[in-house]
């Protein structure tokens, strides 16, 4: 079913898109670099409690145009949205200030496909992927900045798979705050710090801002550090839940503010935690 | 999983790491050695047919007895016939036996048998199953442990005890046995296809006696265990329990046939002291197979050091439940496959990654187990 809306309309399930292209008017709506946000930050919640929203969609049957559902189209929360907002304009203005120009596709813009891939689903993903990448290639963009792990990841595994040519970048590659405070634990991101060896330049970019982190050796640590869960929450939700809180219980051994870089890893952590902060929420 | 269980991982974690830590700042070597062990046994599984071949052929030439079993049926059939009807059965703690069920299917037949491994020995009186690959009963706290002997074996020892008067008292009981056993399996950490010589790692020196006093010694293990030469089956040993986290071993065995001597004008003489039978039992179950597809046969690397363990949220939340042992935690998971055709374990990886960072032999865990998520839904 995941497949089959990809395929139809981009998007996982039906969701409202306007509701979520809101965060900015300010972007021009088409050039050769995008900002791509895949939806990460606008729908967190919805992609955590995504096994149990497709149960709901699966029991209806709908026309291939989900979007048109009327009531049954997702709407992510308005407090969502805003949060989202502000991370999102915030790393806009810290790519502006790094002398960047890009343009954003507001409702036309796809999902990555991540989900496939963490399924396991790996034809079904070359498939979305080839479809993505004439998505693109269309509408003539050469490269896209990513603002969350897992969409990172899905692109760059694209470049393996079915050969995509994308210029595929990430923002925290591409950033430099001079503003931060406060003092955190980093809860890393598994596919930054152990996948796309970025673990380093998170912190140089965070550090960098004046924000101070409490390292670990047996919590944060490269190779003690674990995942929040969050990536077989729609396979088995007890246990995703399960991995959160013993991770959170750990970061909160070392430090009572958490610090995460992906908002899957916010959706996770946030019911067993008093503070979690996005990167793009703490410096500027 | 329950508080005893999270207590006891918590216990081994902060102990493990801090040691492991010290060994690769000691015995910076312990990399090099990795790599060059990766290159070797990535070797053979180049060419594995012509390796078994040449480890069974050497096993002979050793006086030994080589027997290559393409199942676990095979492999149980042969090693009853070589254990007979009768006496006392030790085992050294090996995996490839609980993957065979041989300790189960040699009691079955009426033999008195016995673990050996202090760990493993636990885990056997408590009738429950390993819970690390290394550590079996890393589950059990040590005052859950003095509970159980207190129990069943000793009733001087108790949830109080020591932890030395716990390893003594089990040590009192195995004695007993040692003198006594007819026969001794163990398995292998490595196996030297130019000598046929099998090398052991340990520290309880357990294994020692499991490979002398009992007048027959059968080594079970995996084709993948084989290494081109008796150099790399030391590299091995090395390796594993620098990664499992006591380096250096306290003893590194290596069998190359029976006893023998040549000190009564130098003829040679089988058996002196040790054993009169040497039987190398080569298993592949699922191991050739899982050679000839190109992911999965990274997994025939592992050496077993149970490392990735404990960087896995899913073993750390499910621990023995995740996979069906002998092989659980992330490596267990692509074992699962290998061994048992089952694919489910892989389908709860989170991809965390952790086991990537810190596996010895450089297997890319995710990414195999990516793949056997793959092959779930095409079956």
């Amino acid at each position: 079913m995941v497949f089959k809306n990809l395929m139809n309309d981009y998007l996982p399930l039906p969701v409202d898109k306007s509701a979520c292209s809101k965060w900015t008017n300010s972007l021009p709506n088409s050039g050769e670099t995008i900002l791509y946000t895949s939806y990460l930050y606008q729908l967190g919640s919805v992609f955590k409690s995504y096994a149990k929203l497709l149960e709901r969609f699966s029991s209806v049957r709908f026309a291939s145009r989900l979007t048109f559902l009327g009531g049954l189209v997702v709407r992510p929360k308005k407090s969502e949205l805003e949060r989202a907002s502000l991370i999102l304009n915030n790393i806009v203005s810290l790519l502006r200030e790094s002398g960047l120009e890009f343009a954003y596709l507001y409702d036309e813009e796809p999902y990555s496909g991540a989900l496939l891939l963490e399924l396991g689903l790996l034809d079904e993903f070359q498939t979305y992927g080839r479809k993505l990448l004439k998505f693109f290639h269309a509408r003539g963009i050469k490269r896209v900045i990513t603002v969350d792990p897992h969409t990172f990841n899905a692109l760059l595994r694209l470049r393996t798979l079915v050969n995509s040519d994308l210029d595929v970048v990430n923002y925290l590659k591409l950033v430099h705050p001079k503003k931060g405070k406060g003092r955190f634990v980093m809860h890393d991101s598994c596919l930054y710090s152990r996948y796309l060896d970025m673990g380093v330049q998170v912190r140089m970019v965070v550090q960098g801002a004046g924000v101070a982190l409490v390292e670990n050796r047996m919590v944060t640590a490269q190779d003690t550090s674990t995942c929040c869960g969050a990536p077989i929450e729609s396979i088995n939700e007890e246990l995703s839940e399960r991995i959160a809180g013993a991770r959170a219980a750990k970061l909160r051994s070392v430090c009572g503010d958490i610090l995460v870089a992906c908002p899957l890893c916010y959706q996770n952590l946030s019911p067993f935690v008093k503070s979690v902060r996005d990167i793009a929420e703490v410096v500027s | 999983m329950s508080e005893e269980w999270l207590l006891a991982l918590e216990r081994t974690i902060e102990n493990n790491v801090p040691r492991f830590d010290k060994i690769l700042l000691d015995y910076p070597q312990i990399e090099e050695y990795a790599e060059r062990l990766r290159r070797a046994k990535l070797n053979v599984l180049d060419n594995l047919e012509d390796y078994v071949k040449k480890t069974c052929e050497s096993v002979e030439k050793s006086g030994g007895v080589p027997h290559l079993a393409k199942d676990k049926d095979e492999a149980r059939e042969v090693i009853k016939e070589i254990c007979g009807r009768e006496g006392v059965v030790l085992f050294a703690k090996t995996n490839v036996a609980l993957e065979l069920g041989l300790r189960e299917s040699l009691a079955e037949d009426g033999r008195e048998v016995w673990e050996t491994d202090i760990g493993e020995f636990l885990i056997q009186l408590a009738q429950e199953n390993p819970s690390h690959i290394v550590m079996p009963a890393l589950h059990l706290t040590k005052e859950r442990i003095g509970t159980l002997l207190h129990d069943k074996l000793d009733a001087s020892v108790s949830a109080d005890s020591s932890y030395e008067e716990l390893v003594a008292s089990v040590r009192n009981f195995l004695f007993q046995k040692y003198v006594i056993a007819k026969v001794g399996i163990t398995g292998a950490n490595a196996v030297a296809a130019d000598t046929g010589s099998v090398v052991l790692v340990e520290n309880e020196g357990n294994i020692r006696m499991d490979t002398v006093l009992p007048r027959i010694h059968i080594a079970v293990t995996g084709i993948d265990k084989i290494v081109p030469t008796l150099e790399d089956a030391f590299l091995e040993a090395q390796v594993q329990s620098a990664y499992a986290g006591l380096y250096p071993p306290t003893y590194i065995d290596v069998t190359s046939g029976p006893s023998s001597t040549a000190d009564i004008e130098s003829r040679k003489v089988t058996p002196a002291t040790g054993p009169g039978e040497f039987h190398v039992v080569l298993v592949d179950n699922g191991r050739s197979k899982a050679n000839k597809d190109p992911e999965l046969r990274e997994a025939l690397l592992c050496i077993k050091c149970g490392r990735c363990y404990f960087s896995c949220p899913v073993y750390m939340a499910l621990g023995s439940d995740w996979v069906r042992p002998p092989y659980g935690g992330p490596t267990g998971a692509m074992w699962a496959t290998i061994v048992n055709g089952d694919t489910r374990p892989a389908l709860l990886c989170t991809h965390s990654g952790g086991c990537k960072v810190v596996c010895p032999v450089k297997i890319d865990i995710p990414k195999v187990l990516e793949h056997i998520k793959w092959l779930n839904p095409k079956k």
